[in-house]
């Protein structure tokens, strides 16, 4: 009945989580969090809490990776905050036209 | 110097409701939905009523339809006539759900329904969200009556991209 | 290529992570969101502009305008929730037909009742509308004047518009529309307690054992309680669920119990239940021995129509008499109640006993923890104080109130029907914090806040509502500005009564709306009206939250606030033109100034600099006066509440809160009045204490069932019940111009049993038409759908300008609230 649009490539996911790890067991969480692929640690707290995203090409593929973390055993809670598709096979005209200041930004910022 | 008209006498109105004046219909150029009057009731005085348009139908056709901005709830590009969601069952969940979307291949509720109100990550659907109907609305087949200037954050700035550039 | 989007959707979920995690937000996602000239992007809490529910919202402006909202997350009342209303926010300002110029009547360069709408300056509006209001006031007084204003106000426009109308004008001819929505709910407070809005919070959503919706479809017109309820009774299996309505709704959908009534049976049910628990010996006697007093209520009190009406001539106690009572003991309330058996009331009711008994279990049994919801199925409603009053008895007769969980809890509609309608005291007869006009006591506190003479503020109430549409007909009511609110679709009986008094050629009628309402169909003089984040404000929701907001983005331009329209035009008048010489002469000072002086600017009022409005803010109406006016009015008001357990905590504290909860004493929020440990104005040592009554005690009434103002018969052999919906908010003016919510939920659909239909020789998507003795709306059957009324009634919701239900409604009141019950007519049914 419902046609799949999910499985196709045209589709970006980003999803954004707060992990709350055992302390004794934060660098473990961290490295099990970038090992995996479209993940990416975006600061962490004097707490521990860590801020990432998620990065995929379907509803089924980010789920996939959050389970990896959520049964983690030095994970004490997972919060998933966000979570946006893109459709780039219709959205694609967003801008098309990159301003280069802001990429040079973006890079600049993130060495 | 423009007009608008509001005859209080019905005879009146019929004459004065000319498809000119009163063009609501997505009409980017057209300024006189701009200050004219009783725009949802298609200019009919007050004590006359317009004969009700046949019940649309709901739109079938199962295209996703694109969001303004993120964390608005995707609207449900079909049907949902005789689906049950109550505390017994929940009829969304059986295409939606995540042990459900590979076979159905119905796109997966998002992960931030798996959140309850206090931040905990559950492994099923928070039951906060139990009921998708409070957020998930079908789309009738009906011409809205009035035009949305609302701009989405993306075509601004495609909008300021491009004027930079010339 | 499109790494560039995707960078910047990255960049904002980062930035709401970060946010939860309460860390700042990493450079690389800030600097894309706040810094580059592109992708600049503002993030702001505002209250929703919706419902009495009061959720908070994020709001993301860009390039000055509003281009996306979401649930804030730190907000204790949605947790990042919304309804599909509140997702839509974002596009409620952006209707093409946005009113941008002040449109005025005019035949040849003239004012003409019967002209067309011309557009004119701010200035010529406001110079007719002045010269109409001198007129009214030097032909008939003060009493010629009137204003129509809403729970919708913020709280400085509502005390702004009682200021100018009650002391500057004199008259107390200022009402909400909130009279339609919460009257009712007001009077039982004030009856029972002596001080009013709820005891609880909503964090007895989360405590409660049981939920009681006494007709309040909650899964629709207050969503996100909804949510939480139902993660209440999801998570824990124990938690049970009763649902009482005349006709099934969505609410249904989670109802344990689910039963339908035969319309104003309610009352009987209520009784039925303090019977039941006198009777199975389950009355907490220490708690009514020491908290409580029995009355007996006056009874045949008629239903608030016109005096000629038959039904008003045979009603023995209609007159002032209809709200007094004597006190009994125990024992008589006991007798009162005893006839109010299972049997009896399943028979009148239509509720079949078991039901009924599993109900009346829910409050009798002390184990369980039970929560009583309701909103215009009792307020709405010809005893509707009566309605409010039998509630609190069952939860005062068992100890069942004040603690978490334990809650009888009036919802309101409107976002701020609490914080400006009731609070604020913009009814007829109310002043702030409570305080009535015809208390002499009251009067002369307020006269020292405002720093006016003994004697400004006339001790009479003045119309109300319903009784300003009469007025208004009789030609008694000759000016009048009806703001924020859309009473030509609202009201009832606009057919007999409302247009009729608009169009009055006597009457000068101005409407300000944001959009061409049905109302300003009717006016003579409309002012585009600026809106929700287009102005600072405040609004209080439902648990005595008080909430703020910055001004976001500029009104379209010519759009003013509402705050704005009433301050500016008190500067047309000086004080000789509205006060006589005996009151001026009290206070020779004022002598030659405007009210804009005297009321605002030379008053506390006007006491806070520019200085004070933070510079990246926007603040139009600040700006233009040329002081804080928002921080002014509010803090000039909360003077009548601090001390009186009405406390607010200073303005600029709500600037950084997700509201807090009144009394706020020692910058602490009160979760559960009345109840030692949790309300600091409770006397030590006294477990509950209800200081709203000078003896500390809440009263139990006993009060009858009695029928309702109109019932079917063989002609008008339907009952018809008007509501909302989901996906509109009241009358649509807003929602029905966003495309979603639009094609959603077009149009306003009759709902009907099967059998009714077929009886009729009708079917789905028949054209029909929908009959009083007072007026009739022509719209389309649906026998399918949420709604599935019983035989023998129907259901129409009120949201749609195109089709009119309120021309056929009743315009009956509860005598004592003079709230018009909505919810009950008889009508048919016709194929046209």
């Amino acid at each position: 009945m419902t046609q799949s649009k999910d499985s196709q490539p045209s589709e970006y996911h980003v999803a954004s989580f707060v992990a709350y790890p055992i302390l004794a067991q934060l660098d473990e969480v961290k490295q099990a969090i970038t090992d995996i692929e479209g993940a990416e640690i975006h600061v962490t707290s004097e707490e521990g809490k860590i801020v990432f995203t998620m990065e995929g090409s379907s509803y089924r593929d980010i789920g996939t990776k959050m389970d990896i973390i959520r049964v983690h055993k030095g994970i004490i809670n997972l919060s998933p905050v966000y979570h946006q598709i893109l459709d780039e096979s219709t959205d694609n005209d967003a801008i098309q036209q990159e301003p280069k200041n802001i990429l040079k930004e973006l890079e600049k910022n993130k060495t | 110097m423009k007009k608008f008209n509001l005859a209080v006498i019905a005879s009146l109105l019929v004459l004065a409701v000319s498809p000119m004046m009163y063009s609501l219909n997505a009409n980017a150029t057209d300024k006189e939905t701009v200050n004219s009057v009783a725009t949802l009731r298609d200019a009919t005085p007050i004590d006359v009523q317009k004969e009700p348009n046949i019940i649309p139908k709901v739109i079938n056709k199962d295209i996703k339809q694109g969001r303004n901005y993120p964390m608005q709830p995707p609207v449900i590009p079909h049907t949902t006539r005789s689906y049950e969601v109550n505390k017994n069952n929940n009829k969304c969940m059986s295409c939606h759900s995540r042990h459900r979307t590979e076979k159905t291949q119905a796109p997966m509720i998002s992960v931030t329904h798996y959140m309850d109100r206090d931040g905990n990550f559950l492994a099923e659907m928070s039951p906060r969200r139990y009921f998708c109907n409070q957020c998930h609305v079908t789309q009738l087949d009906a011409e809205p009556l009035v035009e949305n200037t609302f701009t989405d954050m993306h075509s601004l700035m495609k909008a300021k991209t491009q004027s930079k550039e010339h | 290529m499109t790494i560039n989007r995707r960078e910047f959707i990255k960049a904002n979920a980062i930035a709401a992570a970060a946010a939860v995690a309460g860390v700042s937000v990493p450079a690389v996602a800030s600097n894309l969101i706040t810094s580059s000239d592109i992708t600049k992007l503002k993030w702001d809490k505002a209250p929703c502009r919706f419902c009495g529910t009061g959720c908070s919202v994020n709001v993301g402006v860009m390039d000055g305008k509003v281009v996306a909202t979401h649930g804030d997350i730190k907000s204790p009342v949605n947790k990042g929730l919304n309804c599909v209303k509140g997702y839509f926010l974002s596009k409620i300002m952006y209707g093409k037909d946005r009113l941008t110029t002040p449109l005025l009547r005019m035949t040849n360069g003239k004012y003409d009742k019967e002209g067309e709408f011309t557009p004119v300056s701010w200035d010529q509006a406001f110079n007719v509308m002045a010269e109409k209001a001198k007129d009214a006031l030097k032909k008939d007084g003060p009493e010629a004047l009137g204003m129509f204003g809403s729970g919708q106000w913020t709280v400085q426009e509502g005390y702004a518009a009682v200021k100018l109308m009650k002391a500057g004008f004199r008259t107390n001819n200022i009402d909400p529309n909130a009279r339609h929505c919460m009257a009712s709910a007001v009077g039982g407070f004030m009856r029972t307690f002596g001080i009013d809005e709820p005891m609880g919070c909503y964090d007895d959503l989360e405590a409660a054992d049981a939920f009681v919706l006494w007709g309040s479809n909650m899964a629709e017109m207050h969503p996100i309680l909804w949510t939480r309820l139902t993660d209440r009774r999801l998570s824990a299996p124990h938690v049970k669920v009763a649902v009482l309505s005349t006709f099934e709704h969505r609410s249904f959908d989670l109802a344990d119990n689910g039963m339908i009534f035969t319309p104003q049976t309610d009352l009987a049910i209520l009784n039925y239940i303090a019977n039941y628990i006198i009777q199975t010996g389950r009355v907490n006697k220490d708690f009514v021995s020491k908290h409580t007093n029995f009355r007996l209520g006056e009874t045949d009190i008629g239903y608030g129509l016109r005096p000629e009406h038959p039904l008003e001539q045979a009603a023995k106690n209609n007159g002032k008499t209809a709200g007094s009572s004597t006190p009994i003991d125990f024992d008589e309330y006991a007798k009162f109640v005893s006839t109010y058996t299972v049997e009896s009331v399943s028979k009148l009711s239509g509720v079949p006993e078991h039901k009924l008994e599993a109900l009346a279990e829910l409050y009798a049994d002390p184990k369980i923890k039970v929560t009583s919801f309701w909103t215009m199925g009792f307020n709405q409603h010809t005893r509707g104080v009566w309605a409010n009053n039998l509630v609190y008895n069952i939860h005062l007769l068992t100890g069942k109130i004040s603690t978490p969980g334990n809650s009888p809890f009036s919802l309101t509609g409107q976002p701020s029907a609490c914080g400006t309608a009731r609070e604020v005291g913009t009814f007829s007869h109310r002043l702030p914090a409570d305080m009535v006009v015809k208390n002499p006591k009251h009067r002369a506190i307020a006269e020292k806040i405002w720093d006016l003479p003994e004697g400004t503020i006339p001790p009479k109430p003045g119309y109300h509502a319903v009784l300003q549409n009469r007025m208004l007909k009789d030609g008694k009511l000759n000016f009048y500005w009806v703001q924020c609110n859309n009473n030509m679709q609202a009201a009832a009986n606009t057919n007999e009564e409302v247009y009729p008094g608009y169009r009055n050629p006597k009457n000068f009628i101005v409407v300000s709306d944001p959009y061409p309402t049905v109302t300003a169909q009717a006016a003579d003089l409309i002012l585009p009206t600026a809106m929700w984040v287009e102005k600072e404000g405040v609004y209080g929701n439902a648990e005595r939250r008080t909430q703020s907001w910055y001004q976001m983005v500029e009104a379209p331009e010519g759009a003013k606030s509402d705050l704005w329209q009433l301050v500016e035009f008190s500067k047309r008048f000086n004080v000789e033109d509205v006060w006589p010489e005996e009151l001026i002469a009290k206070k020779p000072e004022v002598r030659g100034k405007t009210l804009f002086d005297v009321l605002y600017k030379d008053s506390s009022v006007g006491k806070f600099s520019l200085d004070e409005v933070p510079e990246d803010r926007l603040n139009h109406d600040a700006r233009d006066f040329g002081f804080y006016i928002q921080k002014g009015l509010f803090e000039e008001y909360a003077t009548f509440g601090r001390g009186h357990a009405h406390d607010l905590a200073p303005y600029d504290r709500y600037h950084k809160e997700r509201g807090l909860r009144w009394p706020v004493v020692n910058g602490v929020e009160t979760k559960w009045r009345f109840k030692e440990g949790s309300d600091p104005y409770v006397k030590p040592g006294s477990g509950w204490d209800f200081y709203g009554k000078p003896d500390g005690r809440a009263i139990i009434f006993a009060l009858p069932y009695e029928p309702p103002a109109e019932s079917p018969d063989e002609e008008y052999d339907l009952w018809l019940s008007t509501g909302r919906v989901l996906e509109h908010w009241h009358s649509g003016s807003m929602t029905q111009r966003v495309p979603e919510l639009y094609k959603a939920m077009p149009d306003a659909l009759v709902y009907m049993h099967p059998d009714d239909a077929k009886k009729r020789n009708m079917r789905r998507g028949d054209l029909v038409k929908l009959i009083s003795r007072r007026g009739e709306v022509q719209t389309r059957v649906e026998t399918r759908g949420r709604n599935k009324p019983p035989i023998g009634l129907v259901y129409m919701p009120w949201f749609d300008a195109s089709r009119l239900v309120n021309k056929v409604t009743l315009d009956a009141t509860d005598p004592l609230s003079k709230q018009t019950d909505f919810k009950k007519c008889a009508i048919k049914i016709v194929k046209v």
